[in-house]
């Protein structure tokens, strides 16, 4: 035996016992994790180095399905808890285990390799020394969280399929405060990039301090008709929030409602929305999903028209598609859900987003959200509240330290009318939300 | 999971060696041991779907050396996964532990496979669901229903402490109707059988058709329901008083022993409430649970603290979400004093306003004093009645001017929250409660929400 490798999944899919001819199958799933986690605040610094491995099983039995999950000193057990679990469940078609896939037939999960505290370190000083310089006296840095990891995945299935893949990712949690005359905020927040190289520090350490000032530096605005032109950092969560309604055929009645069963559009002709694991810039960096199937690149939406659902290998079957490699398993405890990579609004179409602060007549452009979007996709409504600048002629006129821009979701979305070629994204749900500069010329809400 | 706490016992006195060996002059630190059971089933409006099991052990080390700390966590609590991970400390930290065992080693782990009532009980929460919803149609549910077990037990320099084992049924998703969504949350310490009764109320509830009036922009009078002022206690006066906001503090610290609300007004914060969920015997750093009185007549009293904010004197409320992360001290569960008004009183004394049933999210900003309560259900108050249903809003003010605004009479019941589940803190969770009596606070800004 190689060290770090043992014969634990072989066993866990063996413990199954499956009986083949009654329509049982099983999926046994290894997982290996390693991270630090650095924290510094006012009061020092805490260092956190995680080591993992747990093991999960699925039974599947004529469209049943059952879960259990341990670490491995208790991996033996699982087959016993799934079984008990399996027949209360109610029965779903598709549901059963996934056959092979291109480039399977790995058969050992090695270690992930350590993460580097020595360059972790390094990064956060670089965030507080841009966010400091960007922040000229008013800006400090209450907290920051740096966690940075690798995980190895492994699945095999009784029916075929043993796939071995890894990833990475590093997550920046700030906690930022901005002080003035007028008073002081304090604000949280989050981003994520595969490799610690890749966040981009020094805008970042922008965006934070523009959360923080300019709900001090402006004047609050009543909503009033105008454009709008809402930053990548505001554009980004709202478009986050309509995952939903592409997961597999559970989202199918929001969306023929949100389209008149497909007879209206969902959004303008400039607007389409891919999920993509492998986009340039994406946070989300990986091969395969939690079952083991390869991602895809899927477009949601396509010249304005919904055109595709994000699926597991169940909701695949059920919606006689491929699978696009959309099963999530946050964690080693929980069961694969549908959920997204990288989803984004494709820029291809943008243009410089200076051009359209250029085109902007009379409006509000928002750059920074001041709490969570609400977007309500039964009810077809959004809310903002945002700050950022009144933008008269192209040039801003005054800063904006709160508004609202609320309305009709799909009225939003078909009023779109122009995009930036400035795309950027934002930890969303299971994985990351992108979109460029959004213009969208009169609306009556900002 | 009766006997984890045991378990851990099995090998304390090689624990407590360890542990100890690892320690140098001038450090502090402890291991910590935890196993968490979770049994849960997604709950739609058709019945129960994918019932999952899943059990972790983890063991972390943890090192606090001057301002600076080391944790090492890793899977399993048996005495090798502590030895693994003091080595790792000791190999960060420039230690050299003495791990030497009395070859008291535990027996190989077993999964605690679910019990054979495990099918039982899945049929006694269908059955819940069902009186919750006896005619599911025009709704769609997707809940996430799980019976969580928590049992922890920290091993400092010279005891293994027991923190106890924490049972909740706690449950969150959406319910949607045709054009509305909701959030649901819903946690109970309750035995199993009164804890379904609980959350087939609050899911009835929850299913009602969200009404089509909207509270009014603006100042608005608000008489809070005991669990709703649960919340308000949580993020206003609760989050201010935790330790470890920086050299400023917070809106609160930074006025200690000041007069910011009406006399008579008591909160402490109580993990020793053995029937609220945010209760524990020790904090995750071996502290004994005691109550800490955070506000004392109305006064600005004391705060949350764990043992990196106030070294020894720590009074017992560092948590951590889990093993992989290290305490910081957080909140447990809010009690606030009853007065002597009944509901009725309370209406009567706001004359219009609004009544605020349930709250189903909350924020503060500790810097600025601001916050926010995400209203999912409240009534019209006029001339001291109860009116129509209102949808939900928004309501936003800041903490020392709400406490200000406080009516000087407070409910004369109090009733634990069923809405206050996990709260979040930096992406970290820990289970928490509360039990308020009704409230009235004048002048808080009423902002139209979702539709």
């Amino acid at each position: 035996m190689r060290a770090g490798t043992d014969d634990l999944l072989e066993r866990l899919l063996a413990g199954a016992r499956c009986d083949t001819a009654a329509g049982e199958s099983a999926e046994a799933y290894e997982r290996r994790g390693t991270s630090i986690e650095i924290v510094e605040d006012a009061e020092g610094s805490r260092l956190s180095v995680v080591t993992e491995r747990g093991f999960a099983l699925r039974l599947f039995r004529s469209g049943r399905t059952a879960f259990a999950a341990s670490v491995p000193e208790a991996v033996d057990g699982l087959p016993d808890a799934a079984r008990l679990l399996l027949g209360r469940s109610r029965t779903r078609r598709g549901v059963r285990a996934a056959g092979p896939v291109v480039g399977g037939g790995a058969c050992t999960l090695a270690p992930p390799p350590a993460p580097d505290e020595k360059s972790a370190r390094e990064l956060l000083a670089s965030f507080r020394s841009d966010l400091l310089a960007a922040g000229e006296g008013a800006v400090s840095l209450t907290e920051a969280i740096l966690t940075t990891g690798a995980r190895t995945e492994r699945v095999a299935t009784t029916a075929g399929r043993d796939v071995v893949f890894g990833s990475g990712t590093t997550t920046l949690v700030a906690t930022v405060t901005g002080r003035t005359g007028a008073g002081s905020v304090s604000a949280r927040f989050l981003a994520s990039a595969a490799r610690p190289g890749e966040l981009p520090l020094a805008r970042l350490a922008h965006h934070a301090v523009d959360r923080v000032l300019l709900p001090l530096r402006g004047r609050p605005l009543a909503p009033a008709r105008g454009d709008l032109l809402l930053d990548p950092n505001v554009a980004a969560p709202v478009v986050g929030r309509l995952a939903s309604a592409f997961f597999g055929d559970d989202g199918d009645a929001l969306l023929a409602s949100r389209t008149r069963d497909g007879r209206d559009a969902f959004a303008a002709p400039l607007f389409s929305l891919v999920d993509d694991a492998a986009v340039p810039g994406g946070p989300v960096k990986a091969t395969h999903d939690g079952e083991g199937t390869p991602h895809a690149r899927t477009v949601l939406v396509s010249r304005g028209i919904a055109a595709g659902r994000l699926s597991d290998a169940a909701a695949a079957v059920r919606l006689e598609q491929p699978p696009t490699g959309n099963a999530v398993r946050r964690a080693y405890t929980e069961p694969p859900a549908i959920g997204i990579t990288n989803l984004f609004v494709d820029p291809s179409a943008g243009v410089p987003p200076l051009d359209l602060l250029r085109a902007l007549a009379r409006g509000f452009y928002a750059a920074v959200l001041l709490s969570r979007p609400e977007v309500d996709l039964p009810g077809d409504r959004f809310r903002l509240h945002a700050a950022g600048y009144w933008i008269e002629k192209g040039r801003a006129t005054e800063a904006v330290s709160e508004t609202l821009v609320e309305g009709r979701l799909s009225e939003f979305l078909r009023s779109i009318s122009a995009v930036g070629d400035d795309l950027r994204f934002v930890p969303s749900g299971t994985g990351s939300a992108g979109a460029p500069t959004l213009f969208v010329p009169k609306w009556k809400g900002a | 999971m009766s006997d984890v706490v045991e378990t851990f016992r099995q090998d304390a006195e090689d624990a407590v060696r360890i542990v100890s060996g690892l320690l140098r002059r001038g450090e502090g630190g402890e291991a910590f041991r935890e196993r968490r059971r979770r049994v849960s089933w997604t709950a739609t409006e058709a019945g129960l779907l994918a019932p999952a099991f899943a059990e972790e052990r983890g063991t972390a080390v943890r090192l606090r050396r001057g301002r600076d700390s080391l944790l090492i966590a890793r899977d399993g609590d048996g005495p090798e996964a502590l030895r693994e991970a003091v080595r790792e400390a000791s190999r960060r930290g420039g230690g050299s532990p003495f791990l030497k065992s009395r070859g008291l080693e535990r027996a190989r782990a077993e999964t605690e496979v679910p019990r054979g009532d495990e099918q039982e009980r899945a049929a006694q929460l269908g059955a819940a669901l069902h009186r919750a919803l006896p005619d599911p149609r025009g709704i769609s549910l997707m809940l996430r229903v799980a019976s969580v077990t928590v049992s922890r037990a920290v091993v400092t320099a010279r005891e293994l402490v027991t923190c106890g084992t924490v049972r909740r049924l706690e449950a969150a998703g959406l319910l949607r109707r045709a054009h509305t969504a909701r959030p649901f949350a819903f946690q109970t310490s309750a035995p199993w059988a009164p804890a379904l009764d609980a959350l087939a109320r609050a899911l009835a509830d929850a299913a009602r058709p969200v009404p089509a009036h909207r509270a009014a922009e603006g100042p608005v009078d608000v008489v809070f329901s005991p669990g709703a002022a649960s919340v308000f206690w949580h993020e206003a006066v609760g989050h201010p008083l935790e330790a470890g906001w920086g050299e400023r503090g917070s809106v609160l610290t930074r006025v200690p022993r000041a007069a910011v609300a009406p006399p008579g007004v008591f909160v402490t914060a109580d993990p020793t409430r053995g029937d609220l969920p945010g209760h524990y015997l020790a904090d995750d750093e071996g502290t004994p649970a005691r109550p800490v009185a955070l506000l004392t007549d109305g006064c600005v009293d004391g705060l949350v603290t764990d043992r990196r904010a106030a070294g020894g004197a720590s009074n017992g409320h560092a948590r951590c979400g889990d093993f992989r992360r290290p305490p910081r001290p957080r909140l447990s569960n809010l009690v606030v004093s009853p007065g002597r008004a009944s509901r009725e009183e309370l209406l009567e004394a706001c004359g219009n306003g609004l009544y605020v049933r349930e709250i189903s999210a909350g924020h503060a900003d500790p810097e600025s004093g601001r916050f926010t309560l995400f209203v999912e259900s409240a009534d019209l108050v006029r001339r001291g009645a109860l009116g129509a249903p209102l949808g939900p809003f928004v309501l936003t003010s800041d903490v020392l001017t709400a406490l200000r605004h406080l009516h000087a009479e407070s409910g004369d019941v109090t009733h634990p929250a069923s809405g206050l589940g996990l709260c979040v803190k930096g992406g970290e969770g820990v289970a928490v409660g509360g039990a308020s009596p009704a409230i009235l606070i004048r002048g808080l800004t009423a902002v139209r929400g979702r539709s």
